[in-house]
């Protein structure tokens, strides 16, 4: 042996071989996760009626027709029709909208005042902090429905006898319409008990972030502050974020039916599933049908946001990934 | 590069009695404050173009000195001059342009790079914010920094996870040196890596320094490594710089008692000088930050302690030209 | 001297998403009553899950495909879980990387010490405590008997990894497996822990398998050395031996690679280029080609197996490579392609 040859594989090629980025790897994770694939067709199906459910349902759900009350499935009527002759598929269609507005808008919101209550308390600390855990533990030592109630039957009068006033004063028409004081108390109930998790979320994910070295560093580089949050700081807080809120959508939504079963949720009549859930338990021997088919679509619905949130921690985790 | 420099010339960094302490809250549920002492009354000079190894047991505040060199703390007391310019009390803003000339590379690769950006545009961050380059003339700038750090080019679009740690130490290395700095800390850069790709980024280091003409202030633990990159040494004890001098002298006439032990501990990778070696194991630990030992903190450890090394904190002076230390016995 | 251990083709890999790591490839090598074996190698390299492999403390991923651990005649791996729970703290002690998350922080060293007594020896609570007090002040802890009732926390990482001395030597263990047991310690103390070892080792004559990523401690404390790469035994050789007249590229790669305290300054560092493989597959090739200045042809198509090397197989030495790296000159820098 004289002379050899030299034969290196650089690094370079080595680490060729794997072309891959986070996102898009998230993405054929949860492609592959059989549960949270099957959990995504119930979920687009219900934005889908949300938005287009008033074209496609066969009836208006108001309609009432006195000769056919409380039929039960027919071709005419899929779902049966209630006490009132309303047919049950185009009500559960519009509630649809109901429990997709439910759960975008007090997410929405919750998720806006955790994430500036979170956002404040771990960035600033001290005393902040101190006042925002309490606000939270004090928030979240309430029974949800409880203060759900509590809430409805302090505000709702006084709302109503402001609306009542202002139609009077303006003659805006906008302020006959008693169901924008239903929902306003709904969402502000489902955002007030949502908004904590939130924010001790938020909290959390910006202590740990802020004491990583790429903080450090982006400091050193002489990045200002601003530029700090949005580039590094929230990009890294985004995926427990995403998955808490697929969460808390369904969650919301089963709030909101919880609420309507108590009689504090959204009122007649606009359509929601706990009512109709609530309606149809009182004659659920008679007439079953009033109560299968809200019951199952909330079901469903339910399972299928929890299985996406469980695919989606599991898809941006990478210490989810194995090998 | 030279270490007689030291007395001519204007040093690049100048650091004076500086001190950071943070304040803490100790027992079971954080009753009681108190105060850790991590670096106290430190002093030293960089000059242009050389590298000065800091070394230290963990914990000593070599990492702190570093960051509050840097301000990314805030200095409890002392000054810290960049090219005769006082940069401590400045504001964030006012730094801005002095950050671009001092860098830092962390210890560990793996969290020093945000996991949700790519490493192109990691490393055109500091190009970016400093009006160094934009558009096409950035992505030019962010191949030849690759290039320059030994990766290629077409890794811009991938992000860290799909790196090694000795590769992602590349990537810091290329965003540090995106700012063009002058000076640059590295904290212990390779201690997170394997003793085959230390060498490689050792080595690297080097090369880049030769190429740029940079200066370092190089912290690490392994007294090895030091005596490899360094021209000037300074050991810390507990917050203190207790002795700094040209490597050659610190190396084979070591003063202070602690560097002498810190020297006599290290194993040396040849058996049969092993078995001959003096082992004077030093004993007990390195004491708590927070209720530093009085007078020269190395005492309850120190085989040469004597009467006034309990109560008198030992001067630091110059001993012979360059050599530097704070000891009684001296 | 007699052997003590002796392990066969023992072949371990792990179960992920993508297939298997092959962590451990069929590795065989003895362990005489009362010598010390170094076991070196950069991380990933298989050596905690050999050990770990030794005495069935897998992760529950992985599983042994093959081999045998014969510890005096006996194969640990036919053992069943009774009969291995006596192995393990009993004739085979193992101290971990990690001091501060190997005890329970939540029960005081006390009891953690005195439970092997215990459940090994038969012996009652009382005396087990008198002898962990023996014990602590065994590895250098004074006043032994007052930190019985300490927790955790309240000790440094130094004394903590002499708890866990203490812990695995109390049972008078035939063998001592430390798993990088300096690793996460300063200097000073891996000086102190590496005299406590060779100490309580003279005294009582176990043998000890040293796992560590660093030459420079192997020199002072091992009789034999084992280096591996990607979960082979590269290099097997006696240290005097192996530091004298390394024979594997991947182990003068290594020693290259460290910066010493002695000689020349100003000297650049050797490197070894590139980075380990992951071990998706099986290698039919020499696992450590990609980075090896000496590869020729051969090297891309079969992989080596460990065999004794020319002119000193007498001594144990052992290697796996088809070169005698004696016989070629390579430039000191070969194999940087990364730089
Ligand atoms: N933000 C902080 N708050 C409180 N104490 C701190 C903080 N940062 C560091 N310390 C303390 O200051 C002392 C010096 O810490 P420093 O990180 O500078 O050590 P180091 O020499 O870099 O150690 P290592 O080798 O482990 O990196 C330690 O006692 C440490 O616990
Ligand atoms: N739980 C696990 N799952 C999958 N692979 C593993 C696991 N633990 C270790 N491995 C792999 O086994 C190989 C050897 O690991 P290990 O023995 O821990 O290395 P070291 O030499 O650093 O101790 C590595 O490639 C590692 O990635
Ligand atoms: S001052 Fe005293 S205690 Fe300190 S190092 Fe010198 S001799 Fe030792
Ligand atoms: S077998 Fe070939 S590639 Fe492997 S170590 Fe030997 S020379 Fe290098
Ligand atoms: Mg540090
Ligand atoms: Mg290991």
């Amino acid at each position: 042996m004289t002379t050899q040859e030299i034969a290196v594989t650089s690094e370079i090629e080595i680490a060729e071989a794997s072309p891959t980025n986070l996102w898009r790897d998230a993405l054929a994770r949860l492609a592959a996760n059989r549960l949270a694939l099957v959990a995504i067709l119930p979920i687009v199906l219900l934005f889908f009626i949300a938005a287009f459910g008033p074209y496609l349902t066969p009836y208006d759900f108001l309609a009432q027709d006195f000769t056919a009350r409380l039929v039960s499935p027919s071709s005419e009527h899929w779902l049966g029709t209630d006490e009132l002759g309303r047919d049950v598929f185009s009500r559960i269609l519009y509630g649809a909208r109901t429990a997709v507005s439910v759960g975008l808008v007090s997410t929405a919101i919750s998720l806006v005042v955790g994430l500036v209550m979170g956002s404040l308390a771990g960035y600033l600390g001290g005393r902040v902090d101190m006042l925002v855990v309490w606000l939270t533990d004090v928030t979240r030592s309430m029974p949800a429905l409880l203060l759900a109630i509590v809430i409805n039957l302090t505000l709702k009068v006084p709302l109503e006898a402001w609306m009542e006033q202002m139609y009077l004063a303006t003659k805006n028409t906008f302020f006959r319409q008693t169901m924008w004081v239903d929902l306003v108390l709904v969402f502000g109930a489902l955002a007030l008990i949502q908004w904590p998790g939130y924010a001790r979320l938020i909290r959390g994910q910006i202590l740990s972030i802020r004491s990583r070295n790429y903080v450090l560093a982006a400091r050193a580089l002489g990045m200002p502050t601003g530029r700090i949050l949005t580039r590094y700081v929230i990009p890294n807080a985004m995926g427990p974020l995403i998955v808490a809120v697929s969460a808390g959508m369904g969650g919301a939504m089963v709030l909101e039916s919880a609420f309507s079963f108590l009689g504090v949720g959204v009122q007649l009549p606009i359509p929601s599933w706990g009512k109709m859930i609530s309606d149809g338990l009182r004659m659920w021997q008679t007439h079953p049908h009033l109560l299968v088919g809200p019951a199952v679509m909330m079901a469903v619905i339910t399972v299928s946001f929890a299985w996406l949130g469980d695919g989606l921690n599991d898809a941006l985790n990478p210490r989810q990934w194995g090998g | 590069m030279s270490q007689t420099e030291s007395s001519n010339g204007v040093p690049l960094v100048r650091v004076e009695n500086l001190s950071k302490h943070f304040s803490v809250r100790i027992g079971a549920y954080g009753e009681t404050r108190a105060t850790v002492h991590a670096l106290d009354d430190v002093s030293f000079n960089v000059q242009r173009g050389e590298t000065l190894g800091l070394v230290g047991e963990s914990g000593c505040g070599k990492s702190t000195a570093g960051l509050t060199l840097l301000q990314l703390h805030r200095p409890t007391s002392g000054k810290v001059f960049f090219e005769e310019q006082e940069v401590t009390g400045l504001s964030e803003k006012e730094m801005r342009p002095l950050r671009r000339r001092m860098q830092i590379i962390f210890q560990d690769p793996y969290s020093t790079l945000s996991p949700r950006m790519t490493i192109g545009n990691a490393i055109g961050e500091p190009l970016w914010l400093h009006e160094l380059a934009t558009g096409q003339d950035a992505q030019e700038r962010i191949a030849k920094l690759l290039d320059d750090v030994g990766l290629n080019p077409a890794f811009a679009f991938r992000y860290p996870h799909e790196f090694s740690g000795g590769q992602r130490q590349r990537v810091c290395i290329a965003r540090a040196l995106a700012c063009e700095p002058e000076f640059i800390v590295c904290d212990e850069p390779i201690s997170a890596l394997d003793v085959s790709i230390q060498a490689q980024i050792i080595n690297l280091l080097q090369d880049l320094q030769e190429e740029y003409n940079l200066t370092y202030l190089f912290i690490a633990h392994d007294l090895a490594v030091v005596r490899h990159i360094s021209d000037r040494v300074a050991v810390m004890y507990l917050g203190r710089v207790v002795e700094m001098a040209p490597k050659e002298r610190l190396f084979e006439n070591p003063l202070h008692p602690y560097t002498n032990a810190l020297l006599l501990s290290v194993p040396v990778p040849n058996p049969r000088l092993e078995r001959q070696r003096e082992h004077t194991v030093i004993s007990g630990n390195v004491p708590s930050a927070i209720n530093p030992p009085s007078g020269c903190r190395f005492h309850p450890r120190c085989p040469l302690a004597f009467e006034p090394c309990d109560h008198v904190v030992p001067e630091w002076r110059e001993v012979e030209a360059g050599h530097w230390v704070a000891c009684h016995a001296v | 001297m007699s052997v003590l251990l002796d392990v066969q083709e023992l072949q371990t890999r792990f179960q992920v998403r993508k297939g298997y790591v092959y962590a451990v490839n069929g590795i065989s090598f003895t362990l005489e009553e009362g010598e010390t074996l170094a076991v070196v190698g950069e991380s990933g390299c298989g050596k905690s899950v050999t050990m770990l492999s030794l005495v069935r403390l897998l992760p529950p991923a992985a599983s042994i495909e093959n081999g045998k651990v014969l510890l005096r005649g006996e194969d640990l791996l036919e053992l069943n879980l009774r009969q291995l729970r006596d192995v393990r703290g009993g004739e085979v002690g193992m101290i971990f990387q990690d001091p501060m998350t190997s005890l329970n922080p939540f029960i005081n060293i006390g009891t953690q010490m005195a439970e092997p007594l215990v459940y090994h020896r038969g012996m009652s609570k009382s005396d087990a405590l008198a002898r962990s007090a023996e014990l602590l002040e065994m590895v250098g802890i004074p006043d032994g008997e007052a930190r019985l009732r300490e927790y955790p926390h309240q000790f440094s990482g130094g004394m903590r990894q002499r708890v866990m001395i203490a812990m695995s030597m109390s049972c008078e263990p035939a063998v001592l497996i430390a798993d990088e047991p300096t690793t996460a310690l300063d200097v000073t103390i891996q000086a102190q822990i590496v005299d406590l070892v060779k100490e309580l080792r003279d005294r009582s004559g176990v043998a000890v398998i040293w796992i560590t990523h660093d030459l420079s401690v192997v020199a002072g404390i091992a009789d034999r050395v084992i280096v591996m790469y990607a979960g082979y035994i590269v290099e097997e050789a006696p240290v005097d031996a192996l530091f004298e007249d390394p024979r594997h590229p991947y182990t003068v790669g290594l020693m290259g690679a460290l910066p010493s305290l002695t000689g020349e300054t100003g000297t650049r560092l050797t490197t070894i280029g590139g980075s380990p493989p992951d071990l998706i597959e099986l290698p039919d090739f020499c696992p450590f080609h990609p980075r090896c200045p000496y590869a020729i042809d051969r090297c891309r198509k079969e992989n080596p197996m460990l065999e004794p090397v020319a002119e000193a197989s007498d001594r144990g030495h052992r290697a796996a490579c088809w070169v005698d790296i004696r016989d070629v000159s390579v430039s000191s820098e070969a194999g940087v392609a990364a730089d």
